[in-house]
């Protein structure tokens, strides 16, 4: 009996490390090249942040304009970072999750740096003036198509594996992970297609365009995050899903509820009066899906606290599964017609919310993926603890002042725009120190992903250390962290001990 | 749950949403009716405000180079905000030729534009009525136009303006030798001797989509949505 259980452990092993090396060189050019990017985005909107405040910052360049730096800034951190960030944590995971080598590992490098290529070509474009004007969607037309073709270049063979796994349950990361892979395309061919293609009234457009953004953040980027996040926490704890019904009703409220969010933003906009509020309901209503999946996740993870505050993996997860609560009380308080959603629909809380949540939530998530996946696919451990360590605080700093930017700089300002009996000088100087935490909120993330780009370039040189044990994050001295001296195993995670 | 489930309830519930809010009112919208208005002199014409030419150019600019992310155009209503009370916003309260002209933003005000600039913050001003704000109140009496490039080539010229956080667009202006008579649309910012200061073609164009945006014409019946006052004069 013991015997057939350790050789099933044996094959499981193998298994899960033919699946690791099938997907090494697209997973690593994802999340490497997605870390690129995240650099250029950072500086841009250090670049961008500064003007606000700093006017006379960097002017005698049309390239660098304020307009154009900011759009290429969250242009570069959605479709460089996050996107690609996606790309690479989904494809392993499923491949994980459906237990099927990949086949089309080549391909799906091919149409990554196809991605890469017309990302490139569209930051390029905003900064040399050839921008589209619609937020979000400001790559020159030319872009979307290719962005499309490669897009399901990369994604068609999860869907394909899934198909032809073998039979078993559906664990509720494939969910997440399916639907969110099945919504993107719909929402991206469908803004192009109705923006580009077909013009239409342009006020309804600009309803559309906030549409859009609204549904990238809450029906990809947060079921991307949720589904990583269900499968790394009982993954590494070592324990099942607090309560899985819980999961599932957050999983279908979040399809329910969602895709008729965005179009608070046109609040008072000659579009049809339903569609602001059904937006603004939509949006108040996220602390349902959002909050069923904390609870669940955070009570799973918490079930054994040493190994939560060990685990650079679960901390950079829970830290994000924090940033989604905080983000969805933003979502409620930021969103009520007649009280707040006048104040924030104008100012910096529309700036602060979408990066709490593509940085706060979705980037820490992936962070918590990157610091699991890396090992296994390259076969070394992370390197340090203390440049993890770095990582994870000034992130958090950042994002802590990120979430005062969102609710109370943005309430501030909203209060100076509307007190119309006030000078405009006035809602302009309420929102100046906010401007300044910004740059100052950009400056923490470089920072902090000063640590992370190093350690991921050594590790994308296959420099970590050849060990089988970890890298946790231990603070006492007794020991090594890293397990005794010469405990040393080439095979990697090959073994059966290392899962 | 089979995949086929699945993907069909994910279809239901993405697709009615869909439907509703994006498709069906995109269609409905995407030809308005054309509302008639009653000309000055009696005849009939069509409320269809002017973009063609300089100033569909000047909305591309305005486009590629940002100025959505800190300017908006949109008065709200009152229920949604205070942008109608704002001196100058939605209309001119006392506008000397054309009396109270304050309204808030209808479908047709961006008729023949590809996309509608509503704007992503206010760090500066809404810019709905800027076109009749500079020609009446910045520069009154004077050309509205040098206004508009001077404030473009420094926001933070004019004493008043100091606190700006407007950038410069210095980079849509070139210095060149003066050959024969100065240019008439020349800067009157310290130059080089013998040279000037020109707005470029997309400068020109910018302002002249600036200058566009107004909200003083008269609005259909059907569109106005003002109170009658009770000093208008009722007609015979």
């Amino acid at each position: 009996m013991s015997s057939e259980v350790s050789q099933n452990l044996e094959q499981d092993a193998v298994l899960r490390a033919s699946i690791d090396r099938s997907l090494r060189h697209p997973v690593m050019f994802f999340l490497t090249s997605g870390a690129a990017w995240l650099a250029v985005s950072i500086i841009l909107g250090m670049i961008s942040s500064a003007k606000v405040h700093s006017p006379d910052f960097l002017d005698s360049w049309g390239w660098l304009t304020y307009g154009r730096t900011q759009a290429a800034h969250i242009n570069a951190l959605i479709y460089g970072w996050g996107f690609q960030a996606a790309f690479g944590v989904i494809i392993w995971l499923l491949s994980r999750l459906s237990r099927q080598e990949c086949r089309a590992a080549g391909l799906i490098l091919a149409a990554g740096h196809v991605w890469n290529l017309s990302i490139f070509v569209g930051i390029l474009g905003i900064l040399a003036g050839f921008g589209t004007g619609m937020p979000w969607m400001e790559f020159p037309a030319f872009c979307w198509p290719v962005m499309l073709l490669s897009y399901f270049a990369i994604m068609v063979w999860s869907l394909v594996q899934f198909k032809v796994r073998p039979e078993g349950h559906v664990y509720i990361s494939q969910w997440y992970l399916m639907a969110a892979m099945i919504w993107f395309p719909w929402v991206f061919i469908t803004a192009n297609v109705l923006l580009h293609v077909i013009p239409g009234n342009p006020v309804m457009a600009a309803g559309i365009n906030a549409w859009y953004k609204s549904s990238l953040l809450f029906l990809f980027f947060t079921p991307v995050a949720l589904g990583t996040a269900f499968y790394l926490v009982p993954k590494v704890s070592g324990r099942p899903i607090h309560s899985y019904s819980l999961a599932q009703l957050g999983f279908w409220s979040l399809a329910v509820i969602m895709p008729w969010a965005g179009m608070q933003k046109l609040t008072g906009a000659p579009i049809p009066y339903f569609l602001p509020y059904l937006g603004a309901t939509a949006t108040i209503l996220f602390f349902i899906p959002a909050l069923t999946a904390a609870v669940s996740i955070l009570r799973t993870a918490i079930a054994d606290p040493e190994i939560a505050s060990h685990s650079p993996t679960l901390r950079f997860t829970m830290a994000g599964i924090v940033g989604l609560v905080v983000m969805a009380v933003a979502a409620v308080f930021l969103n009520i017609p007649g009280k707040t959603l006048e104040l924030s629909q104008f100012s910096m809380s529309g700036y602060g919310f979408e990066i709490l949540a593509l940085y706060g939530f979705f980037s820490f998530v992936m962070f918590g993926a990157i610091y699991f996946i890396v090992p296994r696919i390259t076969r070394r451990e992370w390197l340090s603890r203390r440049l993890i360590k770095w990582h994870f605080f000034l992130s958090t700093y950042g994002v802590s002042l990120i979430a005062l930017v969102a609710i109370f700089g943005g309430l501030q300002q909203g209060i100076g725009q509307e007190a119309f009996d006030q000078p405009w000088s006035e809602a302009s100087q309420r929102a100046f120190p906010y401007a300044v935490l910004i740059t100052f909120i950009w400056f923490f993330i470089m920072l902090s992903n000063i640590f992370f780009f190093m350690h991921l370039t050594v590790m994308w040189l296959r420099l970590g250390r050849r060990s089988t044990h970890p890298t946790l994050l231990v603070s006492d001295h007794h020991g090594s962290p890293h397990g005794e001296d010469g405990d040393i195993d080439n095979a990697g995670s090959m073994t059966a001990s290392a899962h | 749950m089979s995949f086929r489930t699945f993907f069909l309830s994910l279809s239901a519930s993405f697709g009615l949403a869909w439907l509703a809010i994006v498709i069906v009112p995109y269609f409905k919208m995407r030809a308005l009716e054309p509302i008639a208005v009653e000309d000055g002199d009696g005849t009939n014409a069509v409320y269809i405000p002017k973009r063609a030419g300089r100033i569909a150019d000047g909305a591309e600019v305005y486009a590629a180079n940002g100025c959505y992310q800190c300017h908006s155009q949109l008065i709200r209503p009152t229920y949604a905000g205070n942008d109608m009370f704002r001196p100058d916003w939605g209309g001119i309260a006392g506008d000397e030729d054309r009396g109270d002209t304050r309204r808030e933003t209808n479908a047709f005000d961006f008729e023949r534009e590809k996309f509608a600039p509503i704007g992503v913050a206010r760090l500066g001003t809404d810019l709905s009525n800027l076109g009749r704000r500079v020609e009446a109140v910045y520069a009154k009496g004077g050309d509205a136009e040098k206004w508009l490039y001077a404030h473009l080539y420094n926001p933070r010229w004019r004493p008043g303006r100091r606190e700006s956080t407007c950038p410069s667009f210095r980079f849509l202006f070139q210095v060149v030798e003066v050959k024969g008579n100065p240019s008439e649309e020349a800067l009157d910012f310290p130059v080089k001797e013998g040279m000037e200061i020109i707005p470029k073609r997309e400068a020109k164009a910018l302002v002249s989509y600036l200058l566009s945006l107004k909200k003083d014409q008269s609005v259909p019946d059907s569109l106005n949505f003002t109170p009658p006052t009770a000093a208008a004069p009722v007609a015979p």
